[in-house]
């Protein structure tokens, strides 16, 4: 008779071996979501409750990151105008892989009350991939802490692949960049 | 003593001896404005630095498109006698040059290229008016003329959000007012206890 306690090892395909360890990887990177807060706009007033005892971000094991190579998500929290679009697109393709970007506020989805500024761009997915909007002007707290859980339901589920699109459509994300851009690198006098 | 209305009449006085004053306003109790000719500002901006008023507090400038001018105004102010004072001055629309304050304020160099930036007016005497400080790679005219169309111009350069119905509130077919009042008559009809 077999022993039970015995399993013989399947031999697992290479693709199967992957998945298993990202999803041993998901489960602890949605438990522990660093966050790198672009505070562009009005939108990063929601932050402090969020962070502070209020809402307890720590309770979703959330946390602030000063720098982008070591964060996860980058938090576009409000209007974008087009000098800072050019720096959150540098800020974006510094950060290590998998990346998710959750944007704050009507003004990423569609300009919001800045629809016909010159300064302003209205649509954030044009220029890098999105995971997550949190709609509203502004969007209260319980509604970002609610945008957070639902990016970690978004890894879980295998559908926050933003960072992977980006890849897949990196010559359209560039040109819409350079559209409304002209260039995406900075000439100014104090990069020089 | 000196108090606030001496200040005021101090200022009025010297400014009036100086320069030959087109208008004087008073915007409140602590700052007065004058308008003078072009070719004056630089002499009564240096005889008020002399005077006390050794702060440029800003520099900026206005579009009267109906008339056809750009007006430059000046805010200077006194710490020890706190009065602000505005020099306003209009010049030419067409070809805006207004010479450099440099040598009086070198501090006006950035609210120089600031105005150059945003109304391109000319500032000969400043060496690097013309040098980009907050747009970045403008293609246009300078945004903040009034001939200048935002709307325009954000509709041309970034891409708008297409949505698949109307949701405006102003569209006739959305109902969702109606709907809302329906449902609190309906909510104040079920509420319990003394009616209102």
């Amino acid at each position: 008779m077999k022993s039970t306690k015995f399993t013989p090892v399947t031999k697992l395909s290479k693709e199967e071996v992957d998945r298993k360890w990202w999803e041993i990887g998901d489960f602890f990177r949605r438990n522990s979501l660093w966050m790198l807060m672009y505070c562009t706009g009005c939108c990063a007033i929601e932050l402090p409750p969020a962070m502070t005892s209020a809402y307890d971000m720590e309770r979703l094991g959330m946390g602030p990151m000063a720098t982008p190579r070591q964060a996860d998500i980058l938090l576009v929290s409000g209007y974008l105008s087009l000098k800072t679009l050019r720096r959150l697109i540098y800020t974006y393709e510094q950060m290590s892989e998998p990346r998710f970007v959750v944007a704050l506020g009507s003004c990423p989805i569609n300009g919001g009350i800045y629809h016909d500024s010159h300064a302003v761009i209205n649509q954030l997915d044009q220029y890098i991939p999105v995971d997550v909007y949190v709609a509203g002007c502004m969007p209260n707290t319980e509604s970002v802490m609610n945008g957070f859980v639902d990016l970690m339901i978004k890894i879980k589920n295998k559908t926050a692949v933003g960072w992977k699109n980006y890849h897949k459509n990196f010559e359209w994300y560039k040109e819409n960049q350079l559209n409304s851009l002209g260039e995406v690198v900075v000439h100014d006098e104090f990069h020089q | 003593m000196m108090n606030s209305t001496n200040n005021l009449d101090f200022v009025k006085e010297f400014v009036n001896s100086k320069v030959q004053v087109l208008k004087t306003e008073s915007v409140d109790k602590q700052q007065l404005a004058f308008e003078v000719n072009q070719n004056d500002v630089h002499l009564l901006l240096s005889s008020l630095k002399s005077a006390g008023w050794i702060q440029m507090s800003y520099l900026s400038a206005i579009d009267w498109i109906e008339e056809n001018k750009f007006e430059m105004v000046y805010v200077l102010f006194n710490w020890d006698k706190p009065v602000y004072i505005q020099v306003r001055a209009k010049i030419d629309r067409e070809n805006p040059v207004m010479d450099s304050i440099l040598p009086i304020f070198p501090g006006a160099k950035y609210y120089e290229r600031e105005v150059h930036e945003f109304f391109g007016i000319a500032f000969p005497g400043n060496p690097d008016y013309k040098k980009q400080l907050i747009l970045e790679g403008w293609d246009d005219i300078p945004p903040m003329r009034k001939d200048f169309d935002p709307k325009v111009y954000s509709d041309r350069k970034f891409p708008k959000r297409e949505y698949p119905q109307d949701f405006s509130v102003t569209d006739p077919k959305n109902n969702s007012k109606a709907k809302r009042e329906a449902r609190e008559v309906r909510a104040t009809s079920l509420r319990g206890g003394k009616k209102q």
